[in-house]
């Protein structure tokens, strides 16, 4: 590594940007005011989310390791028991499922709306910024006011059982428990989110060079080529933070539990996020709600840092 | 432009479109006009079914009864503070980390990233009970503070850093190389050359710091037992008759209120989310 440190010298040479390479123990002079300005840029955020978050994360960890009294603070440690506790509570064999139910089919679909609708709306028809509009409206409606509004529709006599009732179908238990209540709650979620994702699609979508898609044109690559080949590697990296902000916003299912059922008919529609808050914060079982809240981080780490470790194979990145 | 697809095939997919968007537009707006339609009905016709479209009788005084219930005026200031403060934070604590992760990569930078993308990936659930117990140890219960702090913190600024980085990165290291070279210090290159450039990335961290920290529920739900110092969220769900049965119509009209200013911010923000990065600089 021979690099001069005259810049026009170097410059055909760094066409990506310089990687730092923990194994050049010799690096130039130059790399320590680099380091000293990035880390000076990087301190504030970086050291009281380090600071907060890892405190809150120590803390939690040992209160799942204890029993907690509320009423007199006292603590008693009782090593893995709240977890043992977790594979015999039969109510979690129905929070679970119901957790992956949401990741899975809240982030798969949620990406492959968010894409299909930002195409579509990226097209050149007349009027398209009204549904550009149209499309964002949820998500300037809070989450609850979300929920709530949900809450008002899918009531017994509600807009919702009037609209199928038009259809002349009965009115139908929408919030009393089973797949029916998850699906509800499922559309809920999505389509107080897509708004959010579409705009982030959206605007990787117009990054992409229009010179390359004529390109591509002029070589006669089709519409669903030209999408495949050059669109989606272009906007991979919105795809992936989309992605993966699903997949960890699937497990937040939360307002909707518990303003539309309060996770009933008994646990029927119930959530991980919800029997945290509801063990914690309503039965004040600190020790085991800490226990479940260290299964949900687990679980939203294992799962991110998987799709991360892949992400190599399915985003382009130019610099790479 | 020469376009090699035309004719009636294309009529047809372009009527195909209109009735896609049309459809999902109907679902996401819908619900919204439901809920403005609901604030003026007496509860007596809420509960007429089949339900009515439109009210029968526009009754405002629904939006004077928000205020009569709850201090739902003091409420919104509450959100407006922790929403402005967040987002404040939220940029200083960003910008400047982003474009450390994108740019300057000191030592051990990709380390540093994988943890601050802990942080997006960390659900408040995760962490809120021993946030409830440090917040207590600091006296901040019923305080707005930990709705700032604990979430600036905590939930925007790491998303915020990853948007900001991934803006910085689609930046060629050219533009920052000849700033350099034209004697242009980093701090100067950082925030004069750069930083114009991500200007719809910016906008879209603002764009997502408010909407979080307008939309937070189990936070202030946990913290606040004042009704004086509660967030709108939570005040809306408070709008309930005497047997904690919810009183549709206000509920609706209080809803209705509340979308206002996140209304505002949207349509001030608007135009720099959509116009994208190359539009920015990059083809000039």
């Amino acid at each position: 590594m021979n690099r001069t440190d005259h810049a026009a010298v170097a410059a055909p040479a760094r066409v990506r940007p310089p990687r730092v390479r923990p194994s050049s123990k010799n690096r130039p002079p130059r790399d320590a005011g680099r380091n000293v300005f990035g880390y000076s840029l990087l301190a504030p955020g970086v050291l009281g989310f380090v600071a907060v978050g890892g405190t809150a994360l120590v803390w939690v960890f040992w209160l799942s390791l204890h029993s907690v009294n509320a009423l007199s603070q006292k603590k008693t440690f009782v090593g893995l028991d709240n977890y043992v506790r977790i594979f015999h509570d039969p109510d979690m064999k129905t929070v679970f499922p119901n957790t992956a139910f949401f990741v899975v089919l809240l982030s798969v679909l949620g990406t492959v709306a968010a894409v299909a609708l930002a195409v579509l709306l990226n097209q050149k028809l007349a009027g398209i910024n009204f549904f550009r509009s149209a499309i964002f409206v949820p998500a300037l409606v809070t989450m609850v006011a979300w929920a709530l509004v949900w809450h008002f529709i899918v009531q017994p006599k509600g807009l919702l059982d009037g609209i199928t009732g038009a259809f002349g179908l009965d009115p139908m238990p929408w919030l009393r428990g089973g797949t029916l209540t998850l699906v509800v709650f499922a559309v809920v979620q999505m389509t107080k989110n897509v708004g959010v994702n579409v705009i982030i699609m959206l605007a990787a979508l117009q990054s992409v060079p229009e010179d390359l898609l004529e390109a591509a044109r002029l070589d006669g690559a089709g519409a669903w080529a030209r999408f495949r080949h050059i669109v989606v590697p272009q906007i991979s990296p919105a795809i992936l933070m989309v992605f993966m902000l699903m997949v960890t916003g699937s497990f937040k299912v939360f307002e909707i539990v518990l303003l539309m059922t309060g996770g009933g008919p008994g646990v029927q529609s119930s959530v991980l996020s919800f029997a945290i808050y509801h063990e914690a914060f309503e039965l004040n079982d600190i020790g085991y709600a800490s226990s479940l809240a260290v299964i949900l981080f687990l679980a939203v780490l294992a799962l991110t840092g998987i799709i991360w470790q892949l992400r190599k194979r399915f985003v382009y990145y130019e610099s790479d | 432009m020469n376009r090699t697809d035309s004719g009636p095939g294309q009529a047809a997919r372009t009527g195909i479109r209109y009735l896609v968007l049309a459809a999902v537009s109907l679902l996401l707006v819908g619900p919204v006009l439901w809920m403005v339609s609901a604030s003026f009905k007496s509860l007596n016709e809420i509960l007429v079914f089949p339900p009515t479209i439109l009210p029968t009788q526009f009754r405002w005084d629904n939006y004077a009864r928000i205020f009569e219930l709850q201090p739902f005026g003091r409420q919104f200031g509450n959100s407006l503070l922790v929403m402005a403060a967040v987002c404040i934070l939220t940029v200083v604590l960003s910008l400047p980390a982003g474009y450390a992760l994108a740019r300057v990569q000191p030592v051990a930078s990709s380390i540093i990233f994988v943890v601050l993308l802990s942080g997006i990936f960390l659900p408040p659930e995760a962490t809120i009970i021993p946030l409830f117990l440090l917040a207590s140890k600091l006296g901040w219960i019923n305080t707005l503070w930990p709705l700032i702090i604990f979430t600036a913190v905590l939930t925007t600024t790491p998303i915020a850093t990853f948007i900001m980085r991934q803006a910085f990165l689609t930046l060629p290291p050219e533009f920052d190389e000849a700033a350099t070279i034209d004697g242009a210090g980093r701090m100067r290159t950082m925030l004069q050359i750069s930083t114009p450039l991500v200007r719809p990335s910016l906008a879209s961290v603002v764009v997502i710091s408010c909407w979080y920290s307008w939309n937070q529920f189990l936070e202030p739900l946990v913290y606040i037992r004042d009704v004086n110092l509660l967030t709108v969220p939570v005040a809306l769900t408070r709008f309930t008759d005497t047997y904690g049965q919810p009183l549709w119509n206000v509920q609706m009209a209080a809803t209705t209120v509340s979308v206002l200013p996140v209304l505002l911010v949207f349509f001030f923000a608007q135009r720099h989310v959509v116009a994208g990065l190359a539009a920015g600089g990059l083809k000039a």
